[in-house]
């Protein structure tokens, strides 16, 4: 249960609001790499945390994330021309380079200096792995480069999707460190999905429907254990890592690649989920790649040149309600991206927390909101910048292990969860 | 597969539908039972059974003669005074949340707690205090009895938690 001003607080990511500035502090994914895939390529228009930019790739392949509006009259500078090292309106020709300044103003002077003067507010875009990554705050403070697993394998050893989800970014984050659901809503994938199915935790998983819980701070975050019986004197443990603010791993599955989300605010009715697979000791497999682009694992299967998945509100998710009966699925929604989505839309664009009961299993979320809501009134009142901004921070894994009973899985997972390059992943 | 109603999801999805949902109060939690595992966490749960809460009873270990006494009728001490017996506290209980900041924590009573517990379909949780490498044989000891565990270094944690399961 949130009050309505807690839940104010959370959800809402716009300009000068305290989580909107909480996000500000980080680097964060803005595309893929492959929405702009060469120089002087189409300019894509970008939506994060309320506000509205246009990305471009110039003649010389830098990366801009700049207004979206021209500084003149105000339109779109998707209708523009992306040439010779920048970005023209199509309505007067103003041209733009990367950094938002104006170097070329046609209706003035040839030797008018007004161009100086005249600059759009714009954002570095930067590539690491295969996203391009911004940081929206304030210069002066930006904060080392994001130092994340996924983001630093080789580029056959990672593959990332983005799809577009219709709710606010806090559902959606809030299902990424709830591990009792996935015995039920994911219950179809354990035994279908290519990228989960067959590792031996599936049987741990589908044996135990009453999972025991321990939830651990972290100095980014928070490890959330989910633990269930394995052996007579061992137990399964699935261990989710969360870095602030919004990036989750999921525990492994087998030999299967490791995979997570970043979940990161459009505006307060939708965010964006960056989901990854990657693999720390090799290199992606066709087989799996084509899963992956199907739409299996945590990706979605979208329209194509669109991240709208194909099965979505405006069609009730491709419900097939024989899949259901058949035990195919568990709620009748194909994927266990849609699985996640459709219920997080379900709720609408921002849940009212306030008619919520919890109970004490959901202490990872619990715990997840008192840490945000903590990180962003020390921003507003102190100035402290929040966890997760420090890249020793991203230094994190899942894990998904047998331990005996009397062990912590903390202090018996250090080395697992910790990500080193070319160490392989603790998976069963 | 069945035809479905176009864009039926779009519509109840809506801000503009969210208006419309039942809009019944929701009633708090009565079976909320947070026991001190130590005098560090009595200490805490003394001040918070001063807060306002929906039906939550708080207890610390009691220091009665019979304090040893397991089971059922292992003594607990009522913050709002008396001494009172576990089976009885429990009777009408739907969760138990123990509470511990020191290491060394009684593997008894805990046993005791999470075995009356589970008899009676109790949901239990643990909620430990300080930090884990201090604090890991109270860890270890509450791990096959409190069906969660949050480890934390913060005390308004159990504030937090008992907020939210509107205890």
């Amino acid at each position: 249960v949130l009050k309505k001003e807690i839940n104010d607080l959370l959800t809402q990511t716009g300009p000068g609001t305290p989580m909107g500035e909480v996000f500000r502090q980080y680097w964060i994914p803005a595309l893929l790499a492959e929405e702009l895939p060469e120089d002087d390529c189409p300019q894509v228009r970008v939506k994060l945390l309320s506000e509205r930019m246009i990305a471009f790739r110039d003649s010389e392949g830098r990366y801009g994330l700049i207004d979206e509006f021209c500084a003149h009259r105000g339109a779109s500078l998707w209708f523009g021309r992306n040439e010779e090292g920048g970005l023209r309106c199509a309505y007067h020709g103003w041209k733009f380079d990367v950094t938002g300044q104006a170097v070329e103003i046609p209706s003035e002077p040839e030797n008018s200096n007004f161009c100086s003067h005249v600059r759009l507010r714009a954002y570095p875009l930067v590539k690491i792995g295969d996203v391009l990554w911004t940081h929206m705050g304030d210069p002066a403070k930006r904060p080392p480069m994001p130092e994340f697993e996924f983001a630093l394998v080789a580029a056959e050893q990672n593959y990332t999707s983005k799809r577009w989800q219709e709710s606010n970014w806090l559902q959606a984050f809030e299902g990424g460190i709830d591990s009792s659901h996935v015995s039920w809503l994911h219950s179809g994938g354990l035994k279908n999905d290519p990228l989960f199915k067959g590792a031996k935790g599936n049987e741990y998983n589908m044996r135990d429907f009453r999972p025991f819980f321990e939830v651990a701070d972290a100095e980014g975050g928070l490890f959330v254990g989910a633990r269930r019986n394995a052996e007579e004197d061992s137990y399964y443990w699935r261990i989710t890592p969360w870095v602030m603010p919004s990036f989750t791993l999921v525990p492994p599955r087998g030999d299967h690649p490791m995979h997570g989300h970043w979940w990161i605010p459009i505006d307060d009715d939708n965010c964006w989920a960056y989901s990854f697979d990657y693999h720390p000791t090799r290199p992606l497999s066709d087989t799996e790649l084509a899963a992956m682009r199907a739409g299996h694992g945590v990706h979605s299967e979208n329209i194509p040149g669109t991240s709208r998945p194909m099965a979505n509100k405006d069609n009730d998710y491709l419900m097939d309600r024989e899949a259901q009966r058949r035990g195919d699925t568990f709620s009748g929604v194909k994927g266990i991206a849609m699985q996640d989505a459709s219920l997080q839309e379900s709720m609408g664009p921002v849940v009212d927390r306030s008619k919520e009961r919890l109970v004490s299993a959901d202490a990872g979320i619990i715990k997840a909101r008192q840490k945000l809501r903590k990180a962003a009134v020390a921003l507003r009142d102190e100035g402290t910048v929040p966890p997760g901004v420090n890249p020793v921070h991203h230094h994190v894994r899942s894990a998904a292990v047998v331990l005996p009973r009397d062990a912590a899985f903390i202090d018996s997972s250090r080395e697992a969860l910790t990500a080193e390059p070319g160490k392989p992943h603790a998976s069963v | 597969m069945h035809p479905i109603l176009q864009s039926s999801c779009a519509l109840a999805t809506s801000r503009a539908e969210a208006r419309f949902r039942i809009d019944v109060p929701i009633e708090g939690r009565r079976g909320a039972r947070v026991v001190a595992l130590d005098d560090g966490a009595a200490t805490l749960v003394r001040r918070l059974a001063h807060e306002p809460w929906n039906g939550a009873r708080f207890y610390t270990l009691s220091a009665a003669p019979d304090g040893a006494a397991t089971g059922d009728d292992m003594a607990l001490y009522r913050t709002s005074g008396g001494t009172t017996r576990l089976g009885a506290e429990l009777a009408d209980g739907d969760v138990t949340v123990m509470i511990a900041t020191r290491p060394g924590a009684a593997e008894p009573t805990i046993e005791a707690i999470g075995r009356a517990c589970a008899k009676r379909g109790i949901m239990t949780a643990g909620i430990v205090l300080g930090d884990q490498d201090r604090l890991g044989g109270t860890v270890r000891a509450l791990r096959p009895h409190a069906q969660v565990l949050l480890v934390t270094p913060d005390p308004q944690d159990v504030a937090e938690v008992l907020t939210a399961i509107r205890a």
